[in-house]
């Protein structure tokens, strides 16, 4: 047990008055679904299972429709980010006047990409949609703060200060040290072509252990091509895939030979 | 034509934040006014006979949006929808910030038109700043009395809730605002029943912009007359369009309909020293272009429909040349196909698969026959899907397409150059 999940109780028992005050706002309780997430989010840094798992009792829900209602926004992380999060302005108004060089200069003053967290877990980056401030361009967001005309000198200074603890936006809670990506997203591999847009996560149905590759020929050839090292379970379906593979070709011969 | 300060009056030269400084301007009075002398269908009248359409993108009839309820369901609910996503637009995000009292007296008096007696207002996730600036104007709007039980004496109950977004550009969407409103993931429903008849939890609701709940305040204090007597034929009155890109002062301008785009232009700034005006995006992302020629067009409803686009959420982004039209096709393709919320398959795999062929386009990578397939997939997309967003895709890529073709066809390798 992690030590955010041992002060889980005492700190959803110290937010739980809150959360009624939330309730109370809306003819059916479901409605507070979103501004609950924010408040757990606010104290934990992110969306923890236990806080799921909380608000769907407080609001006679499934976990299931918690998490399927959490996921579809950008905003709810469900997975620990870095104390500043640094969401800068991709959109349209913005990258006609210089933000693809302001997203170059941030890329490589952090070492990290989009949807990425420093190892020292201090800076979560991203790159996001149109903010709304499109007058003064290049604009971000630094945990939801604006940030105005964006030079490489005033991140050079901005940066500093967040790492001297000096800067004027608060850090953000952070009860658990972040993996170096925060986000469940495959966008890279669908751009790459990789994977079917349809069905995010889903790999596509010949590619090996695919759907598509219901005996294992694709998975086996894999494993003789590549010198690939595969955990246990992956191993293991080999080897049934392997006999399914003998068992079919053998049906197939048997058909044949009548 | 100049621009003329109505909601916009005092913003950048005063704080108007506080409700003092709001009232010292009149604030308020015209709620106050509302409840004590009129009844909710002398404001609905009022709606109706200003010609005030929606300022959020469909341009629908205000007072006739409300004239849709039926009269013996209830409650009713009003929602002022303040999830301004759109690119290039930021008029909600200012109205917001600077003038959250207006907002609210709004919001007031719209319920008041309809007889809700709880109003809702959704404020995208990242307006933190602006959530928190309203927030403290409405404890004080409820500390004076002009929100909760027994207004100004009158009987007349109000409650007004606050509710945050978690970012997604869809929830925009009058209906998918209404799933999320009720804590589900913000995917369009289907039409009919229209919000007006099945709205929030079942009921008839109201959902309407910042800016249109903002325009009552005025409309009252000067007559219907007052707002009808500037604009065109069908575009009556005020509006605030965002400017932005390659003008020298951009920024939120105040002008009545049909002044037109080459003054909006003027009025910003201008295009940048030695520069080249090549087109311009009239109505956020989900516009099409219209270029030089189309400079004297009058910014109203009718004429930008007539040429093809539309005056949408009021974004108008100019672009000099040195756009480069592929990147910018690419990134709102890109946009559009990350915002999707993934409902309807038109919307969902053809966003997809046209950010994926300009992404090959950008990077100089394309192939014979991409173009015909960007035209024959986003025409594919248009009109499949439950909400406007997947129609959204076609109409600036179909025409920058038209208009710069060599930008698109010098991205195509040439054929000895394809890999095998």
């Amino acid at each position: 047990m992690t030590q955010r999940e041992k002060n889980f109780p005492a700190l959803l028992e110290r937010l739980t008055p809150e959360c009624q005050r939330i309730i109370v706002q809306y003819e059916q309780r479901r409605s507070a679904l979103l501004p609950m997430m924010h408040l757990f989010q606010e104290h934990e840094g992110y969306c923890s299972a236990e806080a799921m798992d909380a608000v769907a009792r407080m609001l006679d829900l499934t976990n299931a429709e918690v998490e399927a209602t959490v996921s579809f926004y950008t905003l709810l992380y469900r997975r620990p980010v870095g104390k500043y999060m640094l969401q800068v302005c991709r959109g349209l108004a913005c990258s006609i006047n210089g933000a693809e060089d302001i997203m170059a200069y941030f890329r490589e003053s952090l070492g990290i990409g989009h949807l990425e967290t420093t190892d020292d877990g201090v800076f979560s980056y991203e790159e996001v949609e149109c903010l709304a401030a499109c007058d003064r361009a290049s604009c971000m967001q630094v945990n939801l703060d604006f940030v105005y005309s964006l030079t490489p000198h005033a991140i050079d200074e901005m940066l500093a200060s967040m790492r001297s603890g000096t800067y004027s936006t608060p850090p953000m809670a952070q009860i658990e040290a972040p993996g170096r990506t925060w986000a469940i997203s495959q966008e890279s591999d669908i751009a790459r072509g990789e994977k079917s847009s349809g069905a995010i996560g889903v790999p596509l149905p010949n590619n090996a252990g695919g759907v598509g590759d219901r005996s294992g020929i694709i998975m086996l050839d894999h494993i003789i091509e590549h010198d690939v090292e595969f955990f246990t379970k992956t191993s293991e379906r080999a080897v049934v895939d392997s006999r399914a593979v003998v068992e079919i070709s053998q049906e197939e011969g048997s058909h044949a030979s009548h | 034509m100049p621009v003329t300060k109505v909601l916009t009056a005092g913003i950048g030269e005063v704080d108007l934040r506080g409700i003092d400084a709001y009232r010292q301007r009149g604030g308020y009075k015209q709620w106050e006014r509302a409840v004590r002398e009129m009844q909710p269908v002398d404001v609905l009248n009022l709606a109706e006979k200003s010609a005030l359409r929606g300022r959020g993108g469909a341009g629908f009839p205000t007072g006739r949006k409300w004239s849709f309820l039926p009269k013996d369901k209830h409650p009713r609910y009003l929602v002022c929808n303040c999830d301004e996503a759109e690119p290039g637009t930021f008029k909600d995000h200012m109205l917001l910030e600077e003038t959250p009292h207006q907002v609210i007296e709004g919001m007031l008096i719209g319920a008041y038109a309809i007889a809700s007696h709880h109003a809702f207002i959704y404020i995208r996730g990242e307006f933190r700043r602006g959530y928190e600036i309203f927030c403290a104007a409405l404890e004080e709007a409820k500390r004076a009395g002009y929100v909760g039980k027994n207004i100004f004496g009158s009987g007349f109950d109000l409650e007004l809730t606050v509710h945050r977004g978690a970012g997604a550009y869809i929830c925009g969407e009058e209906t998918a605002l209404l799933n999320s409103l009720e804590g589900r993931r913000g995917e369009p429903r289907l039409k009919p029943p229209f919000p007006a008849v099945e709205g929030l939890y079942g009921m008839p609701t109201v959902v309407n912009n910042v800016e249109t709940l903002a325009y009552l305040v005025p409309i009252l204090e000067r007559g219907a007359q007052w707002f009808a007597a500037v604009g065109t034929e069908r575009s009556k009155g005020y509006k605030i369009v965002s400017v932005s890109g390659h003008v020298r002062n951009p920024g939120n301008y105040e002008i009545a309909l049909g002044t037109t785009i080459r003054e909006l232009i003027e009025i910003a700034g201008g295009l940048r020293p030695e520069r080249k005006l090549m087109a311009v995006q009239p109505g956020g992302g989900s516009s099409a272009c219209v270029f030089e020629e189309q400079l004297d067009l009058p910014y109203d409803y009718e004429s930008l429909a007539k040429a093809g686009s539309m005056v949408g959420s009021g974004a108008m982004v100019v672009f000099d040349d040195t756009t480069d039209f592929v990147k910018a096709a690419y990134n709102l393709a890109r946009f559009f196909a990350h915002e999707s919320c993934g409902q309807c398959t038109p919307c969902r795999e053809g966003g997809d698969w046209i950010a994926r062929v300009l992404n090959r386009l950008v990077n100089y990578r394309g192939v014979p026959g991409d173009i015909q397939m960007l035209s024959r997939v986003s025409s594919g997309i248009t009109g499949l899907n439950l909400c406007p967003l997947g129609d959204s895709i076609e109409p600036f890529l179909k025409s920058v397409m038209v208009r710069f073709p060599d930008q698109f066809e010098s991205r195509i390798l040439a054929p000895q150059a394809q890999p095998a």
